[in-house]
């Protein structure tokens, strides 16, 4: 199939992008930036190509859906919001020394879609449960939030690495405060529309709007951690390592949410398959 | 004010509180995905020491989601919200409704030197400009006349995202209600029926007995359809509602489609089919075909010329691994014969040649001169339905939509306002922008700077 050449090939490009990125803090040089820049780019647009095309193929198959239904499916569609909204963040702070911290996500999201044994990267056919539009938009929303999360993620990681002297480069920890906080907003959002359109769609398909399946319970747990960090800040004026801290906690649950669960019965483990 | 003296009103007025509810809850939560619960928690109880087990019992650790504690954390976290949304209301009130020139002491002290340039024209024009300027991107605007011929305007926007947040919080409290009343009154179970049959009782979730429910449900036929893989594709029971021998409602019944009557939804859950269907047996009489004939279990018909009558005795899905097989017991005047008549006679001879010589059990021309032939037995579906009702569910819908509302408010507006003081200074005009906001103050940075360049621009423009 050629959307899982294209998107093996993206692989590569994200990896190529990342060492660029690397390129141009050891030499000091905004040409291998730009190099980085254009990688993604490049990479972004193949990886949107790689969806598209693969939807179209499911559709030639007879058994058209979103491409968004299996595991393969959703660690190709993450790493696609994370550039995404990594492009974003470089765009709108001018700023190259995050994509250090972010393409390795987005490189290791796809590396382990295309190379892990037990992924199938075959376009399978919906049970019936599955087709509803509301389990499209719970997992797009979902994944926003995710990806806005595993960015803030990373600059909390960024945060910690300042005060190494190798690491001069990271941009100033007012800066990096802002973007933390601005990401997990953006994330916390799309969680609770992802959860609200889950609980839709199970209102729906199961018979009940909450069920306290793992799955479910751990959306709620990274909910309420990233609802205590935006509260801490908010009515206890908490900033800076601080706020750093929660991100990488509620990242940890974020991921836990994500993989973790599947080790746990319950009704989402068709990501297994 | 007076009512924070009061320790039960400081106590839940506290954000600490809030902090360690929440926290709480994640901790309620992580145990409850790591012990196992309710059906699941049976197998685990006979694992541990008996003792642990009925302590653990006990202090409902094994229905954490449905426990005391939850009940408990909720509630708590209920009056943390309303006091402390109660609290903070007049503080809000005054920020909503005050008065533009009103507490904001030294307002225009500490600007940035960007914030402050001199223009050749008179105070009295230069008003009028810049009102017009404010009003393109402000809601509200305010004039006040100081002594000395000193002008202040003042534009504002986003008034209300002031109130956002008790929108927010508000929706918490709805979605807690809702989830409550759903716990208490609303129940959850599962009935499957034949096609053909009909129910009006269900079996409640977690082995709490059975209902009754206001009607009865006739399921008229079920259809599956499958994928190539042999996953199925679609599947829908066609059913029909009576109450009182009347018809209440008829129509499809699909998975994502639920079906509500009378406050009870009805869903499309699963299926199965039970091989209590019927067998279609055909006959052969001295190597001439007889009818095919379609037969239940139990039931029985007569062979032409009264030579006897056939029984079916029982159904077979797959005997002995060798597939579908009918058992009949054929009575005439010779008495009495009984043998299994399988689906792949052709094909179980093959395998095993000479098995029907030597087991006669197996043999379907037992009883001479007729043959048996077993054409298929007719899988009969059920449909699984799960039947529920929530009357706390359009509360949290309420809830789900006042929460994005108010989420959006909250982190996507502010209250931001913008005064501009104008005053006479020798020879020219003094123009100063002051700026404060509610939250996101580089958003305000960003617009000052963008109007400050608008209006230096606009000078700079009539004096070239
Ligand atoms: C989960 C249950 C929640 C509880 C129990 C709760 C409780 C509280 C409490 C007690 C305060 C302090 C109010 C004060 O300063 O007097 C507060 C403030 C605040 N909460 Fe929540 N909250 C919850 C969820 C949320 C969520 C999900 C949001 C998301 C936007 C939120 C947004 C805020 C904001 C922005 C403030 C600051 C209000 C201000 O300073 O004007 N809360 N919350």
């Amino acid at each position: 199939m050629t959307n899982t050449m294209i998107l093996s090939w993206v692989t590569f490009l994200y990896f190529g992008a990342f060492v660029f990125y690397l390129f141009r803090l050891v030499f000091g040089r905004e040409f291998w930036g730009k190099a980085a820049c254009y990688a993604v780019l490049g990479g972004l647009g193949a990886h949107t190509l790689g969806l598209l095309l693969r939807w179209q193929e499911s559709y030639a198959l007879g058994i058209g859906h979103a491409p968004l239904s299996n595991f393969y499916e959703s660690l190709i569609f993450f790493a696609w919001t994370v550039v995404t909204l990594y492009i974003i963040v470089e765009w709108r702070i001018k700023n190259r020394s995050l994509g250090v911290f972010v393409l390795p996500v987005a490189f290791l999201l796809m590396a382990f879609a295309s190379l892990a044994p037990n992924i199938s990267d075959r376009i399978q056919p919906l049970v019936p449960a599955l087709q509803s539009n509301w389990l499209t938009s719970h997992v797009v929303t979902c994944f926003m939030g995710y990806a806005a999360f595993t960015v803030a993620f990373a600059i909390g990681i960024m945060y910690f690495l300042r005060d190494i002297p190798l690491f001069g480069f990271i941009p100033e920890a007012d800066i990096l405060d802002e973007l933390i906080y601005q990401n997990a907003v953006l994330g916390f959002v799309f969680l609770t529309l992802g959860i609200l359109t889950g609980s839709v769609w199970a209102h729906y398909a199961w018979g009940s709007y909450w069920s306290w399946d793992p799955k479910e319970t751990w959306s709620l747990i990274t909910w309420l951690i990233y609802a205590v960090m935006l509260h801490a800040r908010y009515v206890r004026g908490w900033k800076g390592k601080r706020m750093a801290v929660l991100a990488i906690i509620g990242f940890v649950a974020v991921l836990f949410t994500y993989l973790g669960v599947n080790y746990l019965p319950g009704l989402h483990s068709y990501l297994q398959s | 004010m007076p009512k924070q003296k009061n320790p039960f009103w400081s106590f839940f007025a506290s954000v600490y509180l809030t902090i360690i509810l929440l926290v709480f809850t994640v901790v309620l939560s992580i145990v409850g995905t790591l012990i196992p619960q309710q059906d699941a928690a049976r197998e685990f109880a006979k694992g541990i020491p008996p003792g642990l087990a009925s302590f653990l019992q006990t202090m409902q650790v094994f229905d954490l989601f449905h426990s005391v504690w939850l009940f408990l954390l909720m509630l708590l976290l209920s009056m943390n919200l309303i006091v402390c949304s109660l609290n903070r209301w007049p503080l809000t009130w005054k920020q909503f409704r005050g008065a533009p020139f009103s507490g904001e002491e030294g307002l225009f002290r500490g600007l940035s030197p960007e914030c402050i340039f001199l223009c050749d024209k008179d105070v009295g024009i230069m008003t009028g400009r810049l009102e017009g300027l404010l009003n393109r991107k402000y809601q509200k605007i305010s004039k006040s006349e100081e002594k000395e011929d000193t002008v202040i305007i003042c534009g504002e926007r986003g008034r209300y995202s002031r109130f956002a947040v008790y929108v927010v919080h508000l929706s918490l409290l709805l979605l807690i209600r809702g989830a409550l009343t759903g716990a208490f009154w609303g129940w959850e179970g599962y009935v499957n029926i034949g096609e053909g049959e009909t129910a009006d009782a269900i079996d409640l979730k977690g082995g709490k007995g059975a209902k009754t429910l206001p009607f009865t449900i006739r399921c008229d036929k079920f259809i599956v359809a499958f994928y190539e893989n042999g996953a199925p594709k679609t599947y829908r029971s066609d059913l029909t509602f009576l109450k009182d021998n009347k018809m209440l409602y008829q129509g499809p019944l699909l998975v994502n489609h639920p079906i509500s009557l009378e406050g009870v939804r009805v869903y499309q859950a699963s299926y199965g089919s039970s091989p209590d269907g019927r067998a279609s047996l055909a006959f052969y009489r001295g190597g001439k075909e007889g009818k095919i004939i379609k037969v239940g279990p139990g039931e029985s018909f007569s062979l032409p010329e009264k030579e006897g009558t056939v029984q079916i005795v029982r159904l077979e899905e797959n005997l002995m691994q060798m597939g579908p097989a009918a058992k009949i017991l054929v009575r005439s005047g010779q008495g009495e014969v009984s043998f299994w008549v399988f689906l792949h006679i052709d094909k179980i001879r093959e395998m095993n040649p000479g098995v029907t010589e030597q087991v006669p059990m197996f043999n379907p021309a037992l009883f001479k001169p007729y043959l048996f032939v077993l054409k298929g037995i007719e899988e009969r579906y059920y449909t699984g339905l799960q039947v529920s009702s929530d009357p706390g569910a359009p509360l949290v819908a309420a809830a789900a939509v006042l929460m994005m509302v108010g989420l959006i408010g909250t982190f996507f507006s502010s209250h931001r306002r913008i005064w501009i003081k104008i005053q006479p200074a020798g020879e020219k005009t003094k123009i100063s922008v002051a700026a404060r906001t509610n939250k996101h103050p580089v958003v305000l940075d960003r617009e000052v700077r963008q109007l400050t360049e608008q209006i230096k621009v606009s000078l700079e423009k009539e004096s070239t």
